[in-house]
Parts: C-alpha cells; structure tokens; sequence
C-alpha cells in the first residue's frame, strides 16, 4: 500500500478528522485550559508595553517615581512567565495524550487486521503510520491553544494600537500581515524541499545497503570505485537539494526581519513627527515599537500552524485509510461452542485464490481423523502453505467448507479456532522478550514449569541451559540471536505450551542443516504424539513420519498413501521429492529470512 | 522507514571528549574554511537591524524629538532604511553560505566516510552488523545536517548578537547595563540546570522512541503469529505499557523543562522593568537621556532570545557529537587487508598452492581451517564438498583472498597473494557467489560492476562468450533494462546469469564458485548450467559443490570435514575408497537425477 494507493477493501471514508475530532472532544477540559491560560498571558503580555508606556511618560519624563511602574512591569512579567509555562505545558501535553491515544487506535485496530490486509501493506507503510504521521498530527495539535492564544494576543494588540493612536495604527500595521501570508508561503514551500532531500537521503542509503549487503561482489571485481562513484553522485544530489531547500529559507525568513523593521520604521518617521507636533508623547511612541515586535512572532507562528494543518490533515487521511479498513475475518454473531472432537479436519471441496486471483486451491478435499498424522507434499506453488494458512482462518475459503470436529471454521469464534489449531510457521518469528517467554507465547500465564517441560519434549531444554541467561535470556532482532535449528526448536516447543488439538508443522526442517535434521525430527515425534498433525515437508524423512501422505498438484490431491507406496507407484510423488531435496540441500535457501549459525560458511552473506 | 538507533553508551561523551571530537570535526572542515569566514560575515550584518535600530531611536528621541529637530529624525529614518536593507542582504546571504558551509562538510564527511568503509576487508564487515554501518553513514550523518542547517548559524548570530549588544548596552549607560544585567546570574544558573535535566529527559524520549518503535514494528511484523497464537489481547496490553511509558517520558521532559520558559520571560521582562526603575532614576538626576532608557530596554529584550535559543542548541550539539565520534572510531580502523609494499602482478597462468593453510575467522579462536594443504593444476577443476559449517567455503574464501590464512600460505604460480597487487587478484582470480546479487540500476550497470571501462561490444562479447546473451536480449529495453530494487524484475535463474557475465568479462585465470543450492525453474536451470560449463572450461575453477552433477563433471574431488581436508581423489577413486565421499554419493543418488 502505498500513501497515494488506497487500500480497495477500504470503505469511503468522507470524514478523515473523526477519530481527531473525538480524541480532541474527549480532551475539552484540558484544551479548554489551554485556552483560558492562554488569554491570562495574553493580559499580561498586551499590559507591558502599556505600562511601558506610561513609566516613560509619567515618570521619566514626569514626576512620578520610576520604581513604582517597575513593579507593575515585574508583576505583568510573573503573569507572562507564569503563563508561559503553564501554556506549554498544557499545550504539549494534551497533544502528546492525543499522539498517544492515536497510536493506540491504531495499533489495536492493525492487529485485528486479517492477513489480507497485511499480506498487501507494506511494514515500513504502516509503520510510518504510527510513527512519522502521528508526529505532524502530534505538531499540530500542540499548535491549538498556542494559536488561540496568538489570535487573542494579536486582536488586544491591534485594539490598544488604534486606541492610542490609530492614523499611526495604520502605518505600523500595515506590513505585517504580509508576515503572515509569508510564513504561509515559506511553509508550503520547504516542505516539498525537505521531502527532497530526504528521498535523496533514502537514495544514498541504498547505495551503502546495497554495498554493504553485496560487499563480496563489491571486493571480488574490485568494484570500489564504482560505488564511490555511485555515492559521490548521490552525496552531490542530497548537497543540490539542501541548497535548494536553502535558498527558500534564504528568500523567505529574511522578509520575517525585514517586515518588522519597515513598521518599526514607519512608526519612528510617522510617529516622530507626531511627537513633534505634539499629538502623541514619547510613551507612545516606545508602546508602538514595543507592540510591532510583539505581533512578529505570532504571526509568523499563526502561517506555520495553517501549514502544519494541511499536513496534519494529510496525515490524518493516511492514518484513516487504515483504521477504515473493516476486519473481513471476524466472529459469527452466535458462535458454535468448540467442539469435542475438534481434531477431526475436514477439507470439502475448498476453492481459494489469494486476494481474489489466481485459484491455488481448486476443489481441495481430504479429511484427517482425530490423531492420526498427514504430509502434505507438492511443487513450490502447489497450495501446500495454503492450506496451512486456511485451516487456521488467516483467509476464508470462496467455496467449500473446512471443518473441526464437524463445525464449520467460520461457525466458531475465532479465537477457539486458532485455540484449537496450532501452527509452526517454516520460519520461526522470535520477539524481542526472554526465551521462556517466547515459548510461552500462545499461553502467557504458563507455568515455569510447562515451560520447562515443553523445551525438553521440543528438545531445546539443552541448548537453553548452555544460553547465557538461560530461560531468561532475551531473543529478537536486538537479542541473542539464535541458529535456524534452535529457532525451529523454540517452535516446536510453542506450539507444545499451546497444546493445540490440531498441529501444523509448515516445512519445520527447511532452515535446518540436513545433518542436524533428525534432531528436529525427534522433536516432531514426540509432539505429534496422539495428535491430529498435518506436516508440510520437502524432506523425505519427514515426510515418512506422518501416517499418511496427500499428493497436491494443480490446488487438488492427486495422489494419496502411505511414503512407501507413493514413493513405489507414483513418478511425479518421485520427481517432487527430487526437486525439493536439491533446494533444500543446504541452509539458507531461498526460503528467505532464516539465518542460521552457519552463515560463516556462506559465501554470498547476502541477506534473504 | 528506518529505525532510528536506541540511546547507547557512547550517545553520552563527556565533556572532555566532546571537545575533542568537536576540534578533530574543525580540522576536517578547513577546506570550508572561506565560506565559513564568508558566513560570519554575513551573519555579523544580519543582526545590524537587531543592534543599531535603538541607537537609531535614542538618536531620534534624544537629538530629534525632543529638541524638535526635524533633520535629525529624517537622518535616523534614512540611516534605519539603509541598516534594515544591509541587514536583510546579509540575512539572505548568511542562510546560503552557512549551507554551502556546512553541506560542503557532510559531502566530504560521506565521501571520506564511504571510501574508508569500502577499504576495510571483510572481516570488519563480519564484526561490525550492516545496519550499524548503514547507520553510520545516514542517521549519523543525518542527525548533523539538522546542526548545519539551522543549529551553528543560530549559534553564530545568536552569539554576534549577545556580543554587540553587550558592548553597546556598556558603552551607552555601564550603570544602567549592570544595574539591569543583576538577572544575568539567575538566567545563567537556570539556562545550566535546563540543560542538564532536558538533556537527560531528550534521551529518554528518544530511548523510549526506539522502544516504541521496536514494539510497533514487532507487532505488525510478526502479527501471523500473533494471529495464530490468539494473542492479540496480550499483544494490545503490551504495547499500551511501552507505549503509555513514551507518553510519560514526553510529559517528563515537559515538566522538567517547561518552568525554564516561564523564567527565561520573567526574567526578561525583570531587566526591561529594573532599566525602567534605575533609568527613570538615572534621568532624574540627568545622568541618562529617555533615549538611552529606550534604547537600552529595547536592546534588553533582544539579549534574551538569543540565550534561550543557546540553551536549546545543546541537545543537538550532543547528539552531534556523539555522531561524530562514532565515525570517527570507523575513520580510526585502518584497513588490514591492504596492498603490501612493493607488490608484484600475479602471473597470467600457474598452479594453484594452498600450502599448509589453518585459518580461524579474525576475533575469534576456534579453528575453521586446520592444515590443508592442496595443488590445483592450472586448468583444472575441483568440488569441494562436505558438510555445511565442515569449512568449504572458507578455502574458497582464502583462495579468492578475501581473508587471509592465520598460518601458511596461498599461491599462485610461485606468488603469494600476500605479495601480489589487489588489482591483478582481482582480474586474475574472481568468485561468483551462490546468489546473484543485483545492485540497483540496468542489467549493463550490472555487468560493469565487474568491470567499469567495459564498452557495451564487451558486453556483448562476455554474454556470448557463455550463451545468454539471447536471454538477456529478451528483455524490453535489453542491456538498459531497469532490475529494480535488488533485481527483482529478474529470476533468480537470471541474476546467476549475470553473476557468471561479470565473471566472463573478468575473464580471470581462476575461478572460484559458490554453488546455488536453491532450484531453478527448468528451462532457466539447463542454461545455467551450460553457462557454467562453458564460463569454466580452460580455467582453474573451485567450486562448492551441492549437487551431484556438478562433482560428477570436476577433475578431483576434495573433501572437506570439520576443518580438515578428509578425502582427495577423483569420484571413481573416492568412490573405490569407501568414505565419507562415498556414503555422500550414495545419498545423493537417491534423491538426485545425476
């Protein structure tokens, strides 16, 4: 999904700041604080100058003692210090509960997701979501009671300056809006420039990726100064841009120092000679300079926030592409209870293409009795994860029916279907969280115990105690990182703790050296243990662990017996079997992602 | 997107080596010397307006004004156009050449950066994770463009601004400046304890940043299983925890930061109201004009928005330093694979030594290699094989000198590759990996990897040379012919293809190849492999053999087991032999059409 694509199992949406409008909504109290603080310093800020004003008149030039009009000055600068503050508290605050709330939304409504969805968004898509669009929400929002509290300070202003003296008013206001109309321009305008310069960023960073991931090409030819060269061309696109982003601060934030300097002097020639003349005293005339300065900052403040808005709304929009995509896997209104028997699988007939498209299972029937074992066997593309992926309602089938213990799936509430079907994913995904956490995953509150118990009947509990930290050793991205065998163990000792009635090996062996296999197959044995159990295997000695095994070709069985009997009487059963003990005849093929303890011995180094 | 790193150790330099850092950054910025000078410069006039408009004013008031001198108000006015236009010049030219500054650095700092990378051997990119380097070179780069590109001019002309202004303020009324300047120390003690607390709350936030990231990027990332596990509620629980601890680290930050905004506009407005006491008193007794009180009061207010913008300055100035120094420590890693003294060409051809070598991977001690010792007779072909980890890949490594032996030797014709130059190693001898890896750009683009000068009748000659160049000719636009991102227009078959080309446009004395092990769709799979046989005929060729057929058409046969070179014969010798070569075989030929 990309920002200009909209998602077609997205409803029309015809009003992107709903979720805003109620987050603010919920918020009143806090915004409307805001608010009030920010007319409080707005008195203080407007009464300076004015007493300004009437300190040069009635003291510096008068008789009244200074000191007196000191103290007032100090006492409206508590005000405004006090209020400054408390303004930005309230202000970042409120928006940083709006950012927070948003993300929440966001993530609670991404995880209900079903896999469709996920299958075509992108991750860095989604995350940008919640990351890069929330923050120029989160910089708008906190703009909402500054911006008030500016509209009020530049509507006291601009009334105290005709009341004073409003011929003078005229002139001394006159160039300031154009600060207003030039923050505006200036904001719409460095956007796109930073933009740029950012997509040129992106474009170095591929470069060193793609050196850095192919760096044995890179050394092997020799190619340095190639990719230097490479690089310097992109070094001078990011400079190229910059520049340009440069030349637009360069034409516009220059006018913001000009503008004032034009009412500055327009009040110092209109209003000196007034002062001359004797129709204004030289209080005032400091009070004008004083209020000029004043108005500067919100007005360039007040074209910032227009600009922030356009792109909160942007983001806004993007933000409710997502939260307006209705889950399509979802509860039944009144769901059947799970039922007794629900090892018993039951494939009818099941047609299934992925997204609407090609069919991949066509007419699919077979039926596993309660505890007994199966292999699914097929070429790459025959279906084989397919069914996997079905039988545990990422997807629904567009005909047929698929059954546990005689319950359609989508009789059941989701949850007790996944309770009953446990799936070990061909590449096992380790969060970022302890080893005994990781396999206690489908059942939080697991006992230390079950843990253990479960590592030892997966065959990992040897290698788990050889870990620095043992069960509490953190796994991940970020973590200790583990070979596809342990990973595979972890697994498998998952989908123990989860004690699913139905289990789903999808290509369990496949990241495993092949001479380290028959310890991941031990652990299969014991887990498939008086357990419906579907394996999908390319390898010949998983494959014959099952009872039975089905032949796909074409998304139907076409073949179905016994390893020993296919592997006698069917040609194609033979030639399948060949193909994928080639592929799978060393760690990191082209099964992507799993990295193993082995790659020292890889040559490419290239990540999947 | 990208994740942007977790606060780490070396995030938090001290004072000392931030010092350092900063002088060593200075050192390598000379070239920028002239602009930087040109910036000042331009900065100084841009605050014109800022420093001479009160004086201007006083000179109004106190000559014009008020004695009535309409002369003197038009000279000020006047005086004031012509400071605003120099001022608005100067403020235009400033953001420029501070850019041009400051840009021209971070290009140098990315060639410089990029090149020293690229010279380090292998090893160092076993030891260092591709994302950290990665990094090196975007976010850290990145996060000092933020300091060119507003940061050091506002330190500059906040800086020229708080100097001037002081001067003039001193030399206009020193009473009235010292009497207003008594908030001075208040702002000072609060700009330092500002500093101290923001900076520890800014890297929180950013900690928790990273966190909340990770977290988010787990979740959608991993959300299969989370599916498949039922754990959704556990999942939402979860990131409601590392999230709701971002929102308090941003509320921290606030609270701990916010009162100093309040402080710094008290203050402020204290040193306008203590020049407006001291100066209605200093003018009582004739000391000061009402001039000199305006003007001082206004130049008061200018003084304190340049401290507070300091004060905000810091936390970017840190986590640029912090940047820096971590490239710095790259800079500081000096190639260890580099050419030595006086190095000759390798001969054009020659047998193939690999004397007594043992080899552990740099860093760590345990043996991958342990005595092998091989003679590979020009011309001809030997598979390597044996179990995965057994270290078939790290001969084929050493051969390509792509690390070097801890102990003995590898040569070619009489000469060590230790002694032979990079540039006749790497037109002598060329590895093809297992995959064929893509760069971004056209399938010619991919071709010149191997060689730059190549003109496209070089091209067409290597893809003849091995029988694809119809293959290749398929395409829509050809050579020119996009890959995409890491050559995902192409098949996997294919990008081997373009592996071998570069191979045949080296056209290399030795050839060493890493067998794909992943399964080709057929009619791709018989081109390879004719490819193959004719890219090696006449060259010494070690390949890593996966498959039966490809041991079956070598010359000799070397098994490799834990280290040690087990076996070395031809297939039917090792087949006569009855080892491990043989159980090997047997196996293959059960699962694999020879």
């Amino acid at each position: 999904m990309t920002d200009d694509e909209r998602p077609p199992d997205r409803a029309p949406s015809s009003a992107p700041w709903k979720p805003l409008l109620a987050l603010l909504r919920r918020q009143w109290v806090g915004l409307g604080l805001g608010i009030a603080v920010g007319l409080m310093w707005t008195l203080g800020k407007v009464a300076i100058p004015q007493l300004t004003r009437l300190a040069i008149d009635r003291a510096i030039l008068g008789e009244e003692s200074a000191w007196k009009w000191a103290i007032w000055i100090g006492c409206a600068g508590l005000v405004t210090g006090t209020f400054t503050a408390l303004r930005r508290f309230i202000a970042f605050s409120q928006s940083r509960l709006v950012e927070r709330r948003l993300r929440e939304q966001l993530l609670d409504h991404i995880l209900g997701l079903h896999i469709g969805f996920h299958d075509r968004a992108q991750t860095g898509q989604l995350m940008s979501r919640g990351s890069s669009d929330l923050n120029q929400i989160q910089a708008f929002v906190v703009m909402i009671p500054i911006t008030v509290s500016n509209f009020f300070l530049i509507t006291f202003v601009v009334i105290a300056l005709f009341v004073m003296d409003p011929v003078l008013a005229l002139f001394a206001l006159l160039p300031l809006p154009f600060i207003y109309v030039n923050g505006r321009r200036f904001s719409t305008r460095v956007h796109p420039a930073v933009h740029e310069v950012q997509q040129e960023q992106a474009q170095l960073a591929n470069v060193v990726e793609e050196t850095v991931a192919g760096i044995r090409v890179v050394k092997g030819f020799g190619a340095e100064q190639v990719q230097a060269d490479k690089l310097a061309t992109e070094a001078d696109d990011i400079k190229g841009a910059s520049m340009k982003a440069a030349r637009i601060r360069a034409t516009h934030l220059p006018v913001n120092e000009l503008l004032p300097s034009i009412g500055l002097i327009a009040v110092l020639g209109v209003g000196g000679y007034r002062v001359i003349n004797g129709e204004m005293t030289i209080g005032d005339l400091v009070a004008f300079n004083f209020y000029v300065q004043l108005l500067v900052w919100p007005l360039r403040s007040i074209g910032m926030t227009v600009a922030f808005a356009q792109r909160g709304a942007a983001a806004l929009e993007r933000i409710d592409d997502v939260l307006s995509v209705t889950p399509e896997v979802v509860d039944p209104d009144q769901p059947v209870a799970r039922p007794t028997d629900a090892g018993h699988v039951r494939f009818e007939g099941v047609t299934f293409g992925y997204d609407g498209g090609d069919t991949v299972l066509d007419g699919l029937s077979f039926d596993v009795p309660a505890g007994s074992s199966i292999a699914v066997v097929g070429a790459t593309g025959s279906g084989k994860s397919t069914i996997a992926r079905l039988l545990i309602r990422f997807y629904d089938p567009s005909a047929g029916s698929i059954s546990l213990g005689g319950v359609d799936l989508r009789d059941m509430a989701v949850h007790d279907v996944r309770r009953s079907v446990g799936l070990v994913f061909e590449d096992t995904l380790l969060f970022h969280d302890t080893v005994a956490a990781n396999i206690a995953f489908a059942h939080p509150d697991a006992t230390f115990d079950e843990v253990r118990r479960a590592a030892e009947l997966a065959g990992a509990a040897e290698f788990i105690d050889a870990l620095p930290h043992g069960y509490d050793t953190i796994l991940g991205e970020r973590g200790f990182s583990l070979s596809g065998g342990q990973r595979q163990r972890i697994a498998i000792a998952r989908a123990v703790v989860a004690d699913p009635d139905v289990l789903i090996l999808d290509d369990a062996t496949s990241a495993v050296d092949p001479s380290k296999e028959h310890e991941i197959r031990g652990a299969m044995g014991t887990v498939m243990q008086d357990r419906t159990t579907i394996v999908i295997a390319h390898r010949a000695g998983t494959i014959a662990m099952a009872d039975r095994v089905v032949l796909l070709d074409g998304g139907r069985v076409v073949a179905d017996g016994t390893h020993d009997e296919l592997l006698a009487s069917d040609a194609r059963y033979r030639q399948v079997l060949a193909a994928s003990a080639a592929a799978a005849h060393a760690a990191g093929d082209d099964t992507g992602g799993a990295s193993t303890d082995d790659d020292m011995d890889d040559m490419s180094g290239v990540p999947g | 997107m990208r994740v942007p790193p977790g606060v780490d150790e070396e995030d938090r330099l001290d004072r000392d080596e931030a010092k350092r850092v900063l002088a060593r950054a200075a050192r390598l910025a000379r070239p920028q010397r002239k602009l930087a000078l040109a910036t000042l410069g331009f900065a100084t006039l841009a605050t014109a307006t800022t420093i001479i408009g009160p004086l201007l004013l006083r000179y109004a008031i106190d000559t014009g004004i008020t004695n009535g001198d309409r002369a003197a108000l038009n000279l000020a006015i006047g005086v004031y156009i012509v400071v605003a236009i120099v001022a608005f010049v100067g403020s235009r030219l400033q953001y420029v050449y501070v850019n041009l500054t400051g840009e021209g650095f971070l290009r140098s700092l990315r060639l410089r950066l990029f090149g020293h990378i690229q010279r380090q051997s292998l090893a160092f990119f076993d030891r260092n994770k591709a994302g950290v380097l990665v990094s090196r070179m975007t976010a850290d780069i990145e996060s000092m463009s933020e300091l060119v590109q507003w940061g050091l001019l506002q330190f500059v002309s906040a800086t020229i601004l708080v100097g001037f202004a002081l001067v003039v303020l001193l030399v206009m009324s020193w009473q009235l400046t010292l009497i207003s300047l008594l908030v001075m120390p208040a702002l000072i003690l609060a700009t330092r304890r500002f500093q101290r607390v923001s900076n520890v709350a800014y890297l929180d936030v950013r900690e928790k940043v990273g966190e909340n990231l990770s977290s988010m990027q787990e979740n959608i990332a991993g959300v299969q299983v989370i599916q498949a596990s039922a754990r959704e509620p556990e999942q939402r629980r979860r990131f409601r925890a590392v999230n709701r601890e971002l929102y308090d680290s941003h509320i921290h930050s606030v609270k701990v930061s916010t009162w100093y905004f309040g402080v710094v506009e008290f203050l402020g407005v204290c040193a306008t109201a203590i020049a407006i006491g001291a100066g209605g008193w200093l003018a009582a007794n004739n000391q000061v004009s009402v001039g000199t009180v305006v003007a001082v009061v206004l130049l008061l207010s200018s003084l304190f928005e340049p401290v507070q913008q300091l004060s905000q300055l810091y936390n970017v100035l840190q986590s640029a330093t912090a940047s820096l120094n971590k490239m710095f420590q790259i800079l500081d890693t000096s190639p260890d694979l580099d050419e030595a003294p006086g190095a000759v060409d390798l001969p054009a051809s020659g047998d193939l030594v690999v004397d007594h070598v043992s080899f552990s991977y740099p860093g760590t001690t345990a043996r991958v290699l342990d005595d092998i010792d091989l003679t590979i007779a020009s011309g001809e072909k030997l598979a390597l094989v044996g179990p995965t980890g057994a270290g078939k890949s790290s001969v084929a490594k050493l051969i390509a000198r792509l690390y070097d032996p801890s102990e003995g030797s590898v040569s070619v014709g009489g000469i060590d590759l230790r002694q032979a130059t990079l540039a006749s190693l790497r037109r002598r001898i060329v590895v093809v990996p297992q995959e064929g890896f893509m760069f971004d750009g056209t399938i010619a683009d991919n071709l010149r990897i191997a060689d730059p000068s190549a003109s496209d009748a070089d091209l067409y000659r290597a893809l003849d040379s091995i029988g694809v160049r119809e293959r290749f000719e398929q395409f829509p636009d050809g050579l020119d012919t996009e890959v995409r991102e890491r050559g995902s227009r192409l098949s996997a078959g294919e990008r081997q293809l373009v592996s071998l080309a570069r191979a045949a446009l080296v056209d290399p004395a030795v050839l060493v190849l890493d067998e794909a092990t992943s399964s080709l769709d057929p009619g791709t799979e018989a081109l390879v492999e004719q490819a193959f046989e004719r890219l090696t005929s006449g060259r010494t060729t070690i390949v890593v053999a996966h498959r039966l057929s490809t041991v079956r058409r070598a010359d000799r046969i070397a098994v490799i087991d834990a280290g040690r070179l087990a076996e070395l014969g031809t297939h039917d010798e090792l087949v006569a032999l009855g080892g491990r070569y043989a159980s090997l075989s047997s196996a293959w030929a059960r699962t694999q059409p020879a």
